[in-house]
């Protein structure tokens, strides 16, 4: 059965499968693409949640539990390996008839610190499989927020974390360049479905996590997803952020479609990365300079990701990090 | 449970809220634990381990403990307190009055019967009391009451609240306070604390719980499963606890429990019963229904699924970010502060997150 | 001599295989007729995952297998398909072990009932491929099952036992088959496969509430702070390992009725009924032990052997009361704990704990054999010498002997 595309947010519906009750930061989110990416997949579905903040802030008392389908914990590094056991023990059971014939999609929400560290090389083992329905949602709020923020390795450059202090010796941060996990999926030759996605355009993520789902193999998507507290923004703005990230082209959207590349949101006019900065108080210390070097950055990125959608296949966006002055 | 060893123990505890207050309430319980250790006692400070790490708006608590040098300290890991321990409760944000804790406690769950209640607002005493009364009142408290605007004083709330506190308290003098901050290379800041020291006025209070005393919930029997049945008897009853007390009475013993940490989720269409959010609330949308276009953004970017499809609030999962009136296209939605919106009353003590943010360190 | 006329061997041992160790657990997986397997290459259990893999292949009998990028993945993918209520094979080996300890630790807290097979290996460094007991050992507190085959016989037959143990609701804890890396895993002896007999005697496994969206929305695992369920979670950890014990004698007392080879459940004990010295191990090495102890016997000497078939649980009672009436007791160690108690290995040291308790307290010595240097009967023999040396004299000298070690001469 074939999950529809959503045109309107009306189309969505109502009924959550990740629901009220849960401790996460005013204004998180991650939580808001958990609600989307399980509303999109809906009730036949199986929860896998790595250690995280979507684990730890979501749980915490006993008798309680937001999730309305199958949830279960996997540790750090299992994320790849628990997606794939599940959905291997749905296609044995069914294979061999011990369970009825049904399609189920196995949905596993990690983020950056569970899929693009620790359990880097357990996802890839996982995207070399062909099971159908096993779709992996890197929640990508660039730290290791749960443990207090602390840099990963898809914390973007310059960025302030307990991990990457400013000092007096240190001035920029986080020097490392924010690396581009869902690129390096798209190399994975059995993956039928890998993307970006934020929580901005609306129903981007919604449409891709349906996509993905219905690609008939394992897929991959990449959500950024604003943290309040790990970015030090006032939690109204969650969206907001998402917005200018994708406006700005500080997060490109795209998706690689069996060997075809496509860049889903094409900014009009490249610009305002510093107000996107400026909001956010990871980058208080850095000067209109280095946003301006930083920008340097993207434009060079983007005029790859232009190509790359012009020829349709991928075109590694390599780039030498802003040199402090 | 009580244990006199540590009711024994001076003990004052600081609610406030993750990162808007985390510097605040720890500089405070800091201050208050070096006056300790000034005044010749054993003093510890420290953050209720399970709050760490701490997330925007989410309640927490600091302690400082002063006494009995042969008696450790026993909350590092424990959820809510042990008996009636706490001689001082700290509140940095009037708003938790309106609300239980993250634990799902009252603010004065834990305090001793004569236990002084220092409030950072600026309503008066008596809304104050009249809240406490109705809301946050375990067992009967016979003690007092002070209220203060601490900003009005310095922006770093922490000195303004250890005036008012020591003015109220017997237990740590303010003598002993201007000497922690001289220890901790405060001193400049003893003028605020002795300010709000002069201006603080402590009331005496009486208030009885009556019928909000602990209650025996009724439970199911013991069965050799945990079946989905008994979850839920077990989970109703901690839900509708009103207190620690009654909230801890409804965990099950090992008896009942299934194999392998089972808990179940709401059927699809309901929510987390066992958890309600609006502890971390301060301010609340309120829609305006002429303006709505019906357009589903609000509902579908709100984090806590607490914006219903059709734009109606649902208060008890509603943590009040704001994200609701940001994304309606047509500003249909404005955020009120949660005494204007329950009781009508305008809180001006409260710290917004962009001046938190200004001072919120690692 | 006459031309040699071929004789069936089958008429005489209708059946019989000739098996290496891991061969015959293979066998038993497909028996089991598992559903998910996990693999991961490392000497020496690798070789049950080349069968199984061959078997599949062959369409001898239908699983997923997966090849894994690492033993913690392996072990995550058992833990996750048994939650979904798949029948599920994992193992791994020394170093590999310990890589997939978290995974090891979490599955036995979810109470899921994984079986693996532990191919016990010496730890690295340098890349030490003998054999030594401290892999397996190292999981004695994380609450699986662990029972230790000695030939690959015991193997497969453990391997269907454990299955059936470990799936009874009273249990649901995963379950380690542990034989010794080498001489069980590639060394191919007689093996009988079982027959028809045994139909039944493993039931469907179906999880009490499967991680599957056809039932209650399960949530399994969840974070919670410590205070409000953690002690009592531990509790019912407990209680499943304590429950195991009947259900262990129960599955035993069937399996044994059903293939007609006897199967003491906990202890197997030769020559232990007027025993002064006793020689106390798990494993391949207790055929050299009964060959000393016969051997020894036959001298006039009153030696037993006791083998323990299972470390979890752990079976202290039947210890006391086979080992009571000893004088001397020399433990055949294959594990080291630098800094224990007496600086003894693990497996010595839970025996003396186990005996502490006892009415009357023997001599126990310690001969340790680390490194993975291979010991022989010898070794054995000078044991048992050195252990009724110590008894006679009322004292020991040392309580510690490695033998193997240059320069220690037998």
């Amino acid at each position: 059965m074939s999950l529809q595309p959503i045109r309107t947010p009306k189309e969505l519906g109502s009924i959550d499968y990740y629901t009220s009750g849960h401790r996460t930061c005013a204004g998180c989110g991650p939580a808001i693409g958990y609600r989307l990416a399980t509303k999109a997949a809906g009730p036949k579905t199986v929860l896998l949640g790595p250690t995280g903040c979507m684990y730890v802030a979501n749980g915490h008392q006993f008798l309680t539990s937001p999730y309305a389908v199958p949830w279960f914990h996997t540790q750090l590094g299992g994320g790849g390996a628990a997606g794939i056991g599940t959905a291997a023990a749905f296609r044995a059971l069914i294979s061999k008839g011990k369970r009825k014939r049904e399609e189920i999609n196995v949905l596993v929400y990690g983020g950056d610190g569970g899929f693009a560290d620790i359990g880097y090389a357990g996802l890839s083992m996982a995207l070399t499989y062909d099971y159908q329905r096993l779709l992996y949602i890197l929640y990508d709020n660039e730290s290791y927020a749960n443990t207090g923020i602390q840099a990963s390795s898809t914390t973007p450059w310059g960025a302030t974390t307990t991990f990457t202090p400013t000092g007096k010796v240190k001035r920029i941060g986080n020097e490392r360049m924010k690396k581009n996990v869902a690129l390096t999926i798209a190399a994975h030759p059995g993956v039928r479905y890998v993307a970006t996605s934020a929580l901005y355009p609306p129903m981007d993520l919604v449409n891709k996590v349906r996509k993905a789902l219905n690609s008939g193999g394992p897929a991959f998507i990449q959500i950024l997803t604003p943290c309040p507290k790990g970015w030090f923004f006032d939690p109204k703005h969650t969206i907001t952020l998402s917005r200018l990230a994708v406006e700005t082209g500080a997060w490109a959207l795209w998706e690689y479609e069996e060997g075809t590349f496509s860049l889903t949101y094409k900014p009009p006019k490249r610009q305002g990365l510093r107000e996107y900065m400026r909001m956010q108080g990871r980058f208080t210390h850095l000067s209109d300079e280095d946003i301006e070097r930083l920008d340097r950055v993207i434009e060079e990125q983007w005029k790859l990701w232009l190509e790359s959608d012009r020829q349709r296949r991928i075109i590694l966006p390599w780039t030498p990090p802003p040199t402090p002055l | 449970m009580a244990i006199p060893e540590y009711e024994r123990l001076t003990w004052a505890v600081v609610h406030c809220r993750g990162v808007l207050h985390t510097a605040h309430g720890s500089n405070l319980v800091r201050i208050l634990a070096t006056a300790g250790m000034v005044a010749g006692k054993e003093s510890y400070y420290y953050m209720r381990y399970d709050d760490s790490p701490e997330r925007d708006n989410v309640p927490m608590m600091f302690y400082a403990v002063m006494g009995d040098p042969r008696v450790d300290v026993v909350l590092h890991e424990e959820v809510e307190p042990v008996g009636r321990l706490f001689d001082a409760v700290l509140v940095m944000d009037s708003s938790m009055l309106l609300h239980r804790t993250s634990q799902r406690a009252l603010i004065l769950d834990g305090a001793k019967e004569d236990a002084v209640l220092v409030v950072n607002t600026s309503l008066p005493a008596v809304r104050v009391l009249d809240v406490v009364r109705e809301r946050q009142l375990a067992h009967d408290w016979r003690g007092s009451l002070v209220t203060i605007r601490a900003r009005t004083y310095d922006p770093e709330i922490a000195y303004p609240l250890l005036g008012a506190l020591a003015k109220a308290w017997n237990r740590v003098r303010i003598g002993d306070i201007l000497g922690a901050l001289e220890l901790l290379g405060r001193g400049h800041k003893a003028p605020v604390v002795e300010e709000a020291y002069r201006d603080a006025e402590p009331i005496k209070v009486f208030l009885r719980a009556g019928e909000k005393a602990f209650k025996k919930l009724e439970l199911p029997e013991s069965r050799e499963w945990w079946d989905l049945e008994t979850y839920r008897a077990y989970q109703a009853a901690a839900a509708g606890a009103r207190t620690y007390e009654e909230r801890m009475a409804a965990m099950p013993r090992w008896e009942v429990l299934a194999p392998g940490l089972i808990e179940f989720g709401p059927t699809p269409g309901g929510k987390n019963i066992g958890f309600t959010t609006s502890f971390e609330r301060y301010l609340r949308p309120q829609v305006d229904r002429g303006k709505c276009t019906d357009c589903k953004l609000c509902h579908h970017y709100c984090p806590d699924g607490a914006m219903g499809f059709e734009a109606v609030v649902d208060l008890n999962y509603c943590t009040g970010c704001g994200i609701c009136s940001e994304v309606c296209p047509v500003k249909a939605i404005s955020m009120v502060g949660e005494w204007e919106a329950e009781k009508g009353l305008r809180e001006e003590e409260l710290l917004t997150i962009e001046e938190a943010l200004r001072e919120y360190m690692y | 001599m006459s031309a040699v006329t071929a004789r069936p061997v089958q008429r005489l041992v209708p059946r019989m295989r000739i098996w290496t160790g891991t061969r015959a657990i293979a066998e038993a997986v497909k028996i089991a007729d598992v559903d998910v397997i996990a693999a991961y290459p490392i000497r020496p259990y690798t070789g049950v995952m080349n069968e199984l893999a061959r078997m599949i292949s062959d369409g001898e009998f239908s699983a997923e297998i997966i090849v894994a990028d690492s033993e913690h993945s392996q072990f995550e993918i058992a833990k996750h398909a048994s939650a979904v209520g798949a029948r599920t094979f994992v193992g791994s080996s020394g170093v590999g072990l310990l890589y997939a300890a978290e995974a090891i630790t979490v599955t036995a807290l979810a109470q899921l009932p994984v079986v693996a097979l532990a191919g016990c290996r010496a730890l690295d460094d340098p890349g030490n491929f003998g054999m030594e007991w401290n892999d397996t050992l190292v999981f004695r507190d994380f609450g699986w099952l662990v029972s230790w085959a000695k030939d690959a016989q015991e193997a497969l037959d453990m391997t269907l036992v454990a299955y059936r143990v470990s799936e009874d609701r009273r249990v649901l804890l995963p379950h380690f088959v542990a034989v010794d890396g080498a001489t069980i895993t590639h060394i191919a002896s007689p093996v009988s496969p079982p027959d028809e007999r045994i139909e039944g005697f493993l039931p469907p496994y179906k999880p009490p509430y499967p991680l599957d969206p056809e039932y209650e929305p399960v949530t399994k695992a969840q974070h919670i702070a410590p205070s409000l369920i953690g002690t009592e979670q531990r509790k019912v950890v407990d209680v499943s390992m304590k429950r195991s014990r009947g259900v262990i004698e129960e599955a035993w007392r069937d399996f044994s009725r059903r293939v007609g080879r006897s199967y003491p459940p906990f202890l197997e004990s030769a020559y232990m009924d007027d025993a002064e010295l006793a020689i106390v191990t798990m494993g391949a090495y207790t055929k050299d032990a009964v060959y000393v102890g016969q051997k020894l016997r036959e001298r006039g000497e009153r030696v037993g052997v006791v083998r323990l078939r299972y470390w979890r649980p752990y079976p202290a009672q039947e210890l006391r009361e086979s080992l009571e009436d000893v004088k001397g007791i020399a433990v055949l160690d294959f594990s080291y704990s630098f800094g224990s108690p007496d600086m003894g290995g693990a497996f010595y040291n839970e025996l003396r704990a186990a005996l502490y308790e006892a009415y009357q307290k023997p001599l126990i010595l310690d001969f340790l054999f680390a490194g993975g240097r291979e010991p022989n009967v010898e070794h054995f023999e000078k044991a048992v010498e050195i252990t009724k040396r110590a008894v006679e004299r009322g004292r020991p000298e040392r309580l510690v002997y490695w033998l193997t070690l240059r320069g220690e001469d037998i």
